[in-house]
């Protein structure tokens, strides 16, 4: 299988098979990914478009220092976070109240909440893309942090206070709910 | 691996995403009406090269002025050191002292103070008669 980093090469060679590949690999995760910051999956799919768009552009900045998921990854919330509807998320919350959540709405029915939801409703934005890179995609800190635009430090804190209280809301561990009430919402 | 971070992965996947044609095409078609945007040189390469060539730049213009400015100035000749005279005392002197007697140089030695003494009390008489003089007329 050809790595993501040889086909951005081979597409900065001037090969449109190869970028297609990239977006035929990442089509999925990054929409999956999006899903708990959009409002409804359309926003989603914007985002996730927006974000191939930007990448096929800006092609030639890619460091390959860093892998390209990062790259894609870093991309793609900072596009979310431009949407204009993002902002207005906490205004139209009354008007999407009926609405059904994105997330919740491709999740299979499970005799359990599927942690991502609790992750949703319970953690910050950074903090969930956060835990979604380190576990979902598999990426270091330091990708994490490059991906998220923070510090080492701010992302294991971060990452270390939302899987407390993941785990106290889960009941993996009871005492973490009384440590997780002193953070507060991360 | 613990279960938490199993069950991180698991619920992942239990989120199920269709990738519809639709959306590709949508994400094809908005790729192929996308320029893509030409490498630029690296500004942080380009920046050290430009410092760099502005500092020599500099260097350079400032010996040529330092050159220019000194090219044209006269050259101080060098002032001839005079040697330090190891003695106070004529050589003739010495020659002199070697006769016996000097009388040239006893007869200054002992006439000089004296005519400078009899100066002097010629000059205070002098005053002295001035003096006696203002006070007999204003006597009289």
């Amino acid at each position: 299988m050809v790595s993501d980093e040889k086909l951005v090469e081979e597409a900065l060679s001037g090969s449109e098979l190869a970028f297609g590949e990239l977006v035929a690999r990442y089509q999925e995760r990054l929409l999956r990914f999006l899903l708990a910051r959009c409002r409804n999956r359309a926003d989603a799919e914007d985002a996730v478009q927006d974000t191939f768009i930007s990448a096929y552009r800006y092609l030639h900045s890619y460091n390959p220092r860093w892998r390209f998921s990062t790259w894609i990854y870093r991309i793609a919330i900072r596009n979310a976070s431009r949407q204009p509807q993002h902002d207005m998320r906490a205004l139209d919350a009354f008007a999407d109240e009926n609405a059904a959540d994105p997330l919740e709405a491709c999740i299979v029915d499970s005799d359990h909440e599927n942690v991502w939801l609790t992750a949703k409703r319970l953690l910050s934005e950074e903090a969930y893309a956060a835990m979604w890179l380190r576990y979902v995609e598999d990426m270091s800190i330091k990708e994490i942090a490059r991906a998220l635009d923070k510090t080492q430090s701010w992302t294991k804190v971060t990452m270390l206070r939302g899987r407390r209280s993941l785990s106290a809301e889960l009941g993996d561990d009871p005492r973490e709910e009384a440590r997780r009430e002193n953070y507060g919402r991360i | 691996m613990d279960e938490f971070e199993r069950r991180l992965k698991r619920d992942a996947e239990d989120i199920h995403i269709e990738i519809t044609p639709e959306f590709r095409e949508r994400i094809d078609a908005s790729l192929r009406g996308t320029k893509r945007i030409k490498a630029v040189p690296d500004m942080r390469t380009s920046g050290i090269n430009l410092w760099w060539a502005s500092s020599l730049t500099g260097l350079a213009a400032a010996v040529i002025v330092v050159v220019l400015i000194n090219w044209n100035r006269p050259v101080a000749e060098p002032v001839p050191v005079e040697p330090v005279a190891k003695r106070t005392v004529p050589a003739a002197i010495d020659e002199l002292q070697g006769l016996s007697p000097p009388r040239l140089i006893k007869t200054a030695e002992f006439t000089t103070p004296l005519e400078e003494e009899l100066a002097r009390l010629q000059a205070d008489i002098e005053r002295a008669r001035a003096s006696v003089r203002k006070d007999i007329e204003f006597s009289f």
